[in-house]
């Protein structure tokens, strides 16, 4: 049945024979190694002597509180952001090095010092790194921190299922790790074109990491669409209708519709792939029946959805900041939700446009080509509400406006060049040119835009202090500087003709606009070493800064500002009930701000649970078996897997109770703590960063009765 | 409605916490929870049948859709899943009157029919490969067995589920979350039903034209 | 909570149980994929009518599943389940749909065989 393997493969190990040829003493591969263990050395050093082991077990590792999901999501999210960045430079500089046939070339590279295999793994790992491992995590991050309490929710409809979802998340981000130093990644584009992704012409692994990474990380992500999703539907507070319902959380809600249907269709495409390169069926081979355009359509008909996934929460964004800072609200709130279901129907009809050179007919290009075009008419509705909620609004202009204002303008070159894009006429000029380049990260920058906007909009709610301003606005504009010196000398070049993925240069006509390339990446690299002086100087003068209030801004608008700063564990004493959209503007105009509550009721809450982190380690292992076929060790895991879902299907001690009493001296403690009545060094037995170590701490725990 | 009714509002009297708490509809929320995956699930089979027709005619020279479809066999896999559902289902009306052994034999009669589908796929199956059908073959054979192989996953999952549940109907109960359970098995059973009746008709018959 | 307390038997979603609608869409499915089978061996109708009198047979029978068997309806312990039912339905036929019609115009454009 399985199909006949170049090189060593043997019953026990596998291929990872296959890793005496790989070169580990090339300098590249080396330092990054050299990084990893340091940063991982560093790390449990600083666990292991602080004595933080236990702490990191009970808050972090099997916690189940959405908050705290969030915020490892997003950590993730930057770090392996990180990461591909540190792919972006090297392919910024190799294209600036590689310029006309006589560059120089050292490390084995011809011209420049990545050779074509090793810069095609470059280019392939950036791009499924940015879009799968980190907008995904960093977005869906956000959604497991905020909109939960937006909607006055004590918790999620699944925390367990949630936690499961983050550490898949981090399986899979793992395994793309992992990939770096045993063996290698797939050199074949982050869309995997076929049949250079079938198995005569990419032998080795790389591909095979490529496939189970994806994999796994979009079970993660199904799994947390369904999660957020039964979490709006159910969860809401008495009062919150739907039309009251805040902008982010409708947009939560749009944006994980089309994870839940697109993911598995990306899933369904490579399983297929993985049939083809392990038991050699014909799927996508350019021989016996394959059709290899039928990848193509697959990817995309989870490709563009799956865009519109990671815009539409940087929307919500947008909605939150800008009311906030224009003192105004929201312009156009029911257009609001309609434009953001319209645009995620519409991102389900397009998705052609990523190959309208196959040469369908003109009526199949004709169609898309339309439908393409008719995306412009929701956002162009989001873009004036945003207008004119700031048209007369006491504007005010702190660095979550910045980023906001920043994102609307990329939003608007970004999806005039998407329009050109969609004219087949003109996308069979550009097509694979660095032009589409231009426009895709021009839209993902406005969605990195908008989350560092909302990181710094809600970073107070969740960690009690704000970041500094000053080192914030260094950072906005060194960042801004980068974007306008990569992105526009890219446009030029692909109006020139540059085609994409390119190792080596061949017009020195071109080096100019690529060396300013390499200058707008220099502004990046200084504008991201900002950001850590930023934290940094935050973490460090954070009394000085310290937000008592629930309400950090001031003239903020939602729900999420009518708890503590930071929300205690159980979000809120009493679930609130709501009156107004913008409830807490409401309440504020009708001076009803006291967020202590008459009397105190028992709170139900789920327990911590290490299973979701003993499940994903197995899927890590199984996955690493499956990439080296080593079949009894992907076996035994993948058994593993359900045995553990088997057994936790059998432990009723899930929840506990708080009782009332309890819960009124922990609120009793937060006000004092804010009046200052004890001092903040204090280790904090309720709120921490964004919650408390209640929900493990509590030996022996109280049943709830089941039934 | 809009967000700034300017009723005067008497801050003694408006309700601002909910001090009745009304908790959640647990068991509401697990089953949607669980039919949002099955949406997403039935993308996956989206996904499958859209390949299904582009591949139904690649027969690359090898054995065509005449040769490997038999709908003649294939009614027979077909009535026992729609009565394994039906069983199932009468099952469902066990619970409602809370009647445990009910459930458990509407169960285990339920988990026999599917098994006696698998088996009669198995040797559907089994006979491709003797005649040398395989999926290796050609587009349209990966195609097939991918297709058939994907919802008889989906029998397996279930049947494991079932036994699952046998065992923990017995051990624990109609307690709250054997009855989610119950449910979800429920929707997982009759939608593995429906795929069959594409399968039937769009794979088998509509290859034997 | 007070779902704690309340018997779980009694929540609505169990009380839809209904046999009778049970042995309906038994018989309606088994009926219909007889009917379709014998349509299909016994060559009555020319080969056009005969996928398109399956395809509706197919579909009706999915339909009388979706109610019988789901209980899809209004009601207010089912909306939610109709409502995402009816969001993906279009999204299944459409992903189907467009796909077929892309790859029809292209082998025909491209000629090539086997595609
Ligand atoms: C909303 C944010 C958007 C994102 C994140 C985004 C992202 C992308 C990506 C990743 C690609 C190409 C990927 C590849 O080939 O590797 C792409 C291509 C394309 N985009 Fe966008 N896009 C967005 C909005 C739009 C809009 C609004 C339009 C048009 C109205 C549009 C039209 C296109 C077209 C036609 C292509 C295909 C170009 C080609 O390959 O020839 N996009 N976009
Ligand atoms: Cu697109």
């Amino acid at each position: 049945m399985l199909v006949d393997l170049q090189g060593p493969w043997n019953p026990i190990f596998g291929r990872l024979g296959l890793l005496l040829e790989v070169h580990y003493n090339n300098p590249i591969i080396f330092f990054a190694f050299m990084m990893v263990v340091i940063g991982g050395t560093a790390a449990l050093s600083w666990v292991t002597f602080t004595g933080r082991w236990g702490w990191l077990w009970r808050e972090w590792l099997t916690t189940v509180d959405h908050k705290k999901l969030g915020i490892m999501y997003i950590l993730v999210g930057l770090v392996m952001m990180l990461r591909g960045f540190v792919d972006a430079l090297m392919m910024r500089t190799q294209q600036a090095m590689a310029v006309g046939p006589d560059s120089p070339g050292v490390l084995g590279a011809a011209h420049g010092y990545l050779p074509p295999y090793h810069f095609d793994q470059v280019f392939t790992a950036h791009g499924m790194i940015m879009i799968l491992l980190a907008a995904t995590p960093i977005l869906v991050g956000f959604m497991n921190l905020i909109m939960p309490i937006q909607i006055g929710a004590r918790d999620m409809a699944y925390p367990y299922l949630n936690a499961l979802g983050l550490w898949l998340t981090v399986a899979a981000a793992s395994l793309v790790m992992i990939a770096l130093f045993v063996g290698d990644f797939s050199h074949a584009g982050w869309v995997g074109l076929t049949p250079l992704t079938e198995l005569p012409y990419s032998p080795g692994v790389g591909v095979d990491y490529y496939l189970w990474s994806i994999q796994i990380g979009s079970i993660g992500t199904t799994i947390g669409a369904v999660n957020l999703i039964a979490t709006i539907i159910k969860m809401r507070a008495p009062g919150m209708t739907w039309g009251r319902l805040p902008i982010f959380t409708w947009t939560t809600l749009a944006s994980n519709i089309i994870a839940l249907t697109s993911f598995p269709v990306l899933g369904v495409a490579l399983a297929l792939l993985t049939l083809d390169r392990y038991i050699g069926t014909h799927f996508f081979t350019a021989d016996l029946g394959g059709n290899l355009m039928m990848y193509t359509n697959l990817f995309w008909i989870w490709g563009h959805p799956e865009v519109y996934f990671v815009v539409i929460p940087a929307f919500g964004f947008l909605s939150e900041i800008i009311p906030t800072f224009s003192e105004k609200p929201l312009f156009g709130y029911v257009t609001m939700v309609l434009a953001s279901m319209a645009i995620a129907g519409v991102s389900w009809t397009v998705w052609l446009h990523h190959f309208f050179t196959m040469g369908a007919s003109p009526g199949v290009n004709s169609y898309f080509s339309i439908a393409t075009m008719l995306v412009g008419i929701p956002t162009g509705v989001k873009v004036f509400n945003w207008a004119f909620t700031m048209w007369r609004g006491k504007l005010r202009f702190p660095t979550p406006m910045l980023w906001a204002i920043g994102s609307l303008f990329l939003l608007i070159t970004g999806g005039m060049t998407g329009m050109m894009l969609a004219v087949p006429a003109i996308n069979y000029l550009v097509h694979n040119s660095v032009f589409v380049i231009a426009h895709f990260h021009n839209m993902f920058l406005l969605i990195v835009y908008a989350a560092f906007g909302a990181t710094v909009y809600w970073w107070p709610k969740v960690f009690g202090f704000k970041l500094d301003e000053y080192w914030g606005k260094v950072f906005f504009w060194l960042f801004t500087a980068g974007t306008l010196f990569v992105f526009v000398p890219m446009y030029t070049l692909g109006f020139m003709g540059m085609t994409r993925r390119l190792d080596y240069i061949p017009h020195t006509s071109w080096e100019p606009l690529l060396l300013l390339e390499v200058i707008g990446t220099g502004f990046y690299l200084l504008s991201i070493l900002a950001f850590v002086i930023q934290l940094g100087v935050s973490i460090y003068n954070r009394e000085k800064n310290r937000v008592v209030a629930s309400d950090a801004w001031g003239t903020s608008r939602s729900v999420e500002w009518m708890t503590h700063t930071p929300p205690p564990f159980y979000n809120f004493a009493v679930t609130p009930v709501i009156h107004a959209r913008d409830e807490w503007a409401w309440r504020r105009e009708h001076g009803l701000t006291n967020l202590m509550p008459e009397k105190f009721l028992d709170i139900h809450m789920p327990k911590n649970t290490a299973v979701p982190l003993i499940i994903s380690f197995f899927t890590l292992v199984c996955g690493f078996a499956l990439v080296w076929r080593i079949w009894w060790l992907a076996a035994a895991t993948f058994a593993a897997i359900i045995i553990a879902m088997i057994i936790r299907s059998f432990d009723k001690d899930t929840d506990y109770i708080i009782p009332a009493a309890e819960v009124e001296r922990m609120e009793k403690e937060i006000v004092a703590r804010a009046e200052g009545r004890i001092p903040a060094g204090e280790p904090a037995p309720v709120g921490g960063g964004a919650g408390g170590a209640y929900a493990s701490k509590r030996t022996p725990t109280q049943r709830r009765d089941n039934d | 409605m809009s967000s700034h009714d300017n009723a005067p509002v008497d801050p003694n009297t408006v309700e601002l916490w909910d001090y009745e708490d009304h908790g959640h509809d647990f068991i509401g929320t697990r089953t949607l929870g669980f039919w949002l995956y099955m949406m997403s699930d039935a993308m996956i089979f989206a996904a499958l049948f859209a390949a299904h027709g582009v591949y139904v005619r690649n027969f690359a020279g090898s054995f065509t859709s005449q040769e490997v479809v038999h709908p003649m066999n294939a009614i027979w896999p077909t009535v026992f899943i729609l009565s394994s559902v039906m069983t199932y289902g009468l099952g469902m009306v066990a619970l409602k009157k809370g009647n445990k052994s009910g459930v458990v034999n509407a169960l285990i009669l339920s988990f026999l029919l599917g098994v006696g589908f698998l088996l009669m796929e198995w040797r559907e199956f089994s006979e491709l490969a003797a005649m040398g059908a395989i999926p290796q073959m050609s587009g349209f054979l990966s195609d097939f067995w991918t297709i058939v192989i994907a919802h008889a996953a989906h029998v397996l999952f279930g049947l494991i589920w079932m036994a699952v549940m046998i065992v923990q109907v017995a051990v624990n109960g109609f307690d709250q979350n054997n009855v989610y359970r119950l449910l979800n098995l429920k929707i997982f059973w009759h939608f593995q039903a429906v795929i069959w009746v594409s399968i039937f008709t769009f794979v088998y018959l509509f290859g034997a034209i | 909570m007070s779902h704690a307390n309340s018997n779980p038997i009694d929540h609505p979603e169990v009380q839809l149980a209904s046999p009778g609608a049970y042995l309906v869409a038994y018989a309606a499915a088994l009926g219909a994929m007889f009917l379709e089978l014998w349509l299909v061996v016994a060559h009555v109708l020319s080969p056009i009518s005969l996928t398109t009198a399956i395809t509706v047979i197919a579909l009706l029978v999915i339909t009388v599943q979706m109610y019988l068997l789901f209980k899809l309806d209004l009601s207010k312990t089912q909306i939610w389940f109709t409502v995402s039912f009816i969001m993906t339905a279009p999204l299944i036929f459409m992903s189907i749909g467009l796909t077929i019609w892309m790859f029809i115009t292209l082998m025909q454009r491209t000629m090539l065989p086997g595609m």
